[in-house]
């Protein structure tokens, strides 16, 4: 067992925890190090859990002065080497993407986690949503990529926790971890194992500092880091650049290295798409659905299919990029596709880009109420019906 | 400030800190920031600290492209983000001599917040702002710093707003070190970078850097060397040591070491508290083992 | 269809300690081996606001973790009233505080009017009513063992309110028994615990 364990096994013991606190440790049991955050409902228990168990293991916690400089400094605790973590909600998330945008541009670790709560603007702070499902992909200027997941449940936020580290590390990419305030907040029985840590370190920079390049374009291999006083010396800019790190206006170069970005997880979709298919294979109506709308939703299939009514569900876990293909695959056979969602439309669109000519059906909610497992069975059926007139 | 200077500049050779492959530089001709740059070299090479151990966090416009040309750890980061950047970057290493370069804009205007947070924090960081009164990448835009009743792109009228003294407000905001220099003087340019590299917490030096091109021409300020002359070094020593007055630029600014305090290190502090606690848990948990095995 | 879900709400203000008291509960239940997931729903004022506590139990993965259908509801104010009255199942066991929440509409449930903060200030501090409710709850609902109950209440409480908190919640076991004429607690029907 080694030490990370060794401080978490109390508390791993714990079997009710709340989403909240799943990913504060199991951030600390994926090598996180540093935090930097700054106070907003309903992300604030992840700080203050970290801002105790970080100096346990000899990480740091520091609140900074405001969103933005969280971001940046998470950043640059991952620029000098180490695992960093930031979290936040909605006005916070929106504040810290020019910064995403950086991270992903010049190819930094990190994960940031926000709870989506009511919006637009200060929104409602204590209430769910699910509105910031197409910013987490697109908040930021200009083309980039980003992945995002979109854990459903407190184990899952544990799990997906880890995952978004592993990611980060071996995508070299900025990982946003989305959910909502109800799966945040919420408190269940899980039963975590204290084996479950730290799977990917970062790939270090190795050989002559004249042969190496710090955005080589290799097949499609991640290139490698340079740790900080380790003799390479890079430069690091948000400015495009070339394979060297520097400042690039030369179109051809730009569009080689810009489009080796924007490719870079097709070689690693494997490691990166995950979702959760339910009685997909014959159902009727299949339901596209994450957090708490497909908590909803994985209780109306057994609700409708105790009527006779044939539900599914396909939930993306990880949510950007898209799992397109699985998506094909489980609504190939179904009669209609229903996306309940707490927003004005925004899953709804990418599954009707994916899906074609398939009809999809929506149930959009932005009042702050979950949507229940009855409405979507209810729905389901008025679809279908809707469907045979 | 002492009033004999270290004459290395017999065995200092800019060329060995500096990129040369990325000569030549983009700076315009009559620029302060070439000699800031160099002041901050010849103050490592003094020190010795080691190209591979400095850090160098730099935000955008002029003064931010200066990280490209050094053979360090460099970052070019977001607009006024540096200190912010910075942080992070002291904290998860502080074996690193983490410096930031920033300009007036970037500092005070845009990363304003990030500034008197950091001065307050007491972090271990070098922020060298290079003032040169404007916005010059973008064109010549009116900043924090530009002198009242100035010609800039964005106020043709003249500037209205007063100008912040950047080192009074970082006094104001607790800064460990404050200090200011002109281009004009460069060995005590050099000697106040090499007080501020070497005090233990945030250390703020603001540059007096002429913008001749863009600033200069537009107010009819004359050559570089006409700008440059009109530079006024006058020692004051402390001058903010005990109070702060005014945040706003008055005719003279005072040069030298203006603010030195030897309050807490975050960092140092932080980790201190942080083995502290690390310590009594340890003990607690032995003495339950002890009454376990018992 | 097997439904194995129970649903409970303890509901009030901000304040009284709802979220605690249900945690109390989760927690009593979790080592009695169930499943259980507790949310709440609160304003962002912190105190005084509308504020509810959820509990959903089953002897499996909770599929959807928010109440639906109440098979208990305790009621420590008025406010919450209204926005769980709809929720309530046929036959739903309700116990509302004589004080706070004295007038309930009408319904097909078991509703017991108790003095639960009367109780927690004859006590010596009405902020101890949430301690009562959760022992009046647990004792008419026969949702956990006692012991079990004590012991996360004991686990979950400072040193220095221990008495007072095993006192409150004997109160309120006390508060049903009266209530019941002492007669045993059968397990509520729909709870479908195999």
């Amino acid at each position: 067992m080694n030490a990370v364990d060794k401080a978490l096994l109390p508390r791993l013991a714990l079997r009710l925890i709340s989403g909240n606190h799943a990913c504060a440790l199991a951030a600390v049991a994926a090598g996180c190090r540093f935090f930097a955050g700054y106070p907003i409902t309903p992300s604030s228990e992840i700080a203050e859990r970290l801002s105790r168990l970080l100096p346990e293991v000899d990480g740091v916690f520091v609140q900074m002065e405001d969103e933005i400089a969280s971001i940046a400094a998470v950043i640059g605790a991952s620029m000098g080497g180490v695992k960093a973590l930031t979290a936040t909600s909605g006005p916070g998330f929106s504040l810290k993407q020019e910064n995403i945008g950086y991270a992903a541009g010049a190819e930094i670790p990190c994960v940031i986690v926000n709870v989506m709560r009511g919006g637009p603007s200060t929104g409602m702070p204590t209430r769910p949503a699910q509105g910031d499902i197409m910013q987490s992909r697109w908040g930021s200027h200009g083309d980039y990529p980003i992945i995002v997941l979109a854990p459903a449940s407190v184990r899952e936020i544990y799990s997906e926790t880890l995952r978004a580290f592993d990611l980060a590390e071996t995508c070299r990419t900025p990982v946003v971890l989305l959910y909502d305030q109800v799966i945040a907040q919420l408190t269940e029985t899980v039963e975590l194992v204290a084996a479950e840590g730290i799977r990917a370190e970062r790939k270090w920079a190795s050989g002559a500092r004249e042969a190496y390049q710090p955005y080589a374009s290799d097949g499609g291999a991640i290139p490698a880091m340079s740790r900080p006083g380790a003799g390479y010396r890079v430069h690091t800019t948000g400015l495009n650049h070339a394979e060297n790190g520097f400042p690039t206006q030369d179109p051809e170069t730009v569009a080689r290295n810009l489009g080796r970005l924007l490719g870079k997880f097709e070689h690693h979709r494997d490691a990166i798409d995950s979702w959760q298919a339910i009685g997909c294979e014959d159902a009727e109506v299949v339901i596209v659905a994450i957090g708490i709308s497909a908590r909803a939703a994985t209780r109306a299939i057994e609700l409708a299919r105790a009527g006779g009514l044939r539900l599914g569900l396909f939930r993306p876990i990880t949510l950007w990029p898209f799992p397109e293909d699985a998506l094909r695959a489980a609504a190939k056979h179904a009669r209609a596709v229903l996306v309940p969602e707490m927003n004005a439309g925004q899953l709804s669109l990418e599954v009707e880009r994916i899906l074609g000519s398939k009809r999809v059906h929506a149930i959009h909610r932005y009042n702050g109420e979950p949507i229940t497992p009855a409405e979507i069975a209810a729905r389901a059926a008025a679809v279908l019906k809707e469907k045979a007139t | 400030m002492s009033s004999t200077f270290v004459d290395s500049a017999a065995d200092f050779d800019v060329r060995d800190y500096l990129r040369m492959d990325m000569m030549p530089h983009f700076l315009c001709p009559g620029c302060g920031h070439g000699i800031a740059l160099r002041a901050l070299l010849w103050a490592m090479h003094e020190l010795g600290i080691a190209k591979d151990q400095l850090a160098v966090v730099s935000g955008i416009g002029c003064a931010g492209r200066l990280s490209a040309y050094i053979d360090a750890n460099t970052f070019h980061v977001t607009h006024g983000r540096p200190l912010a950047y910075a942080t992070g970057l002291a904290l998860a290493r502080p074996d690193l001599h983490v410096v930031v370069i920033t300009g007036d804009g970037d500092c005070l205007a845009i990363g304003g917040n990030h500034l008197i947070h950091a001065c307050r924090r007491n972090l271990k960081l070098t922020c060298l702002m290079l003032n040169n009164e404007i916005y010059g990448m973008t064109g010549g835009q009116v900043s924090p710093t530009t002198s009242e009743t100035m010609l800039t792109s964005t106020t043709p009228l003249g500037n209205s707003e007063p100008s912040f003294d950047a080192c009074a407000l970082a006094a104001a905001a607790g800064a460990g070190f404050v200090g200011r220099e002109v281009t004009r003087h460069v060995p005590r340019l050099k000697e106040l970078i090499k007080a501020g590299l070497a005090h233990p917490g945030f250390a703020f030096v603001e540059v007096l850097s002429d913008c001749t091109e863009i600033f200069g021409r537009k107010n009819d300020l004359g050559s570089s060397p006409e700008m440059m002359l009109r530079q006024k070094s006058d020692i004051r020593p402390s001058a903010y040591r005990d109070s702060v007055d005014t945040p706003f630029r008055a005719n003279e600014l005072p040069t030298g070491i203006l603010a030195q305090t030897n309050r807490p290190e975050y960092g140092a502090a932080y980790r201190r508290a942080a083995a502290a606690q690390r310590a009594s848990a340890a003990a607690q948990a032995g003495s339950a083992n002890a009454k376990e095995d018992s | 269809m097997r439904d194995a879900r129970l649903e409970i709400r303890i509901g009030g203000t901000g304040g009284q300690g709802l979220i605690l008291s249900a945690k109390m509960l989760a927690d009593a239940l979790c080592a009695a081996g169930q499943r259980v997931a507790q949310s709440q729903t609160y304003e962002p004022t912190s105190r005084g606001g509308y504020c509810n506590s959820d509990l959903v139990v089953s002897d499996r993965e909770v599929d959807f973790p928010l109440t639906t259908a109440l098979d208990c509801l305790v009621l420590l104010d008025r406010m919450a009233v209204k926005p769980s009255w709809l929720l309530l199942k046929r036959g739903a066991l309700v116990i509302a505080d004589t004080r706070l929440c004295p007038e309930l509409p009408g319904g097909d449930y078991r509703v017991h009017h108790l003095p639960l903060t009367r109780s927690a200030i004859e006590l010596g501090s009405e902020r101890v009513a949430n301690i009562v409710a959760l022992g009046a709850l647990a004792a008419l609902s026969a949702v956990c063992e006692r012991k079990a109950l004590e012991q996360a209440v004991r686990a979950d409480t400072p040193k220095s309110f221990l008495d007072l908190n095993m006192d409150a919640l004997a109160a309120g076991y006390g508060l049903a028994a009266r209530a019941t004429g002492d007669a045993p607690r059968a397990a509520l029907p729909s709870c479908d615990r195999g």
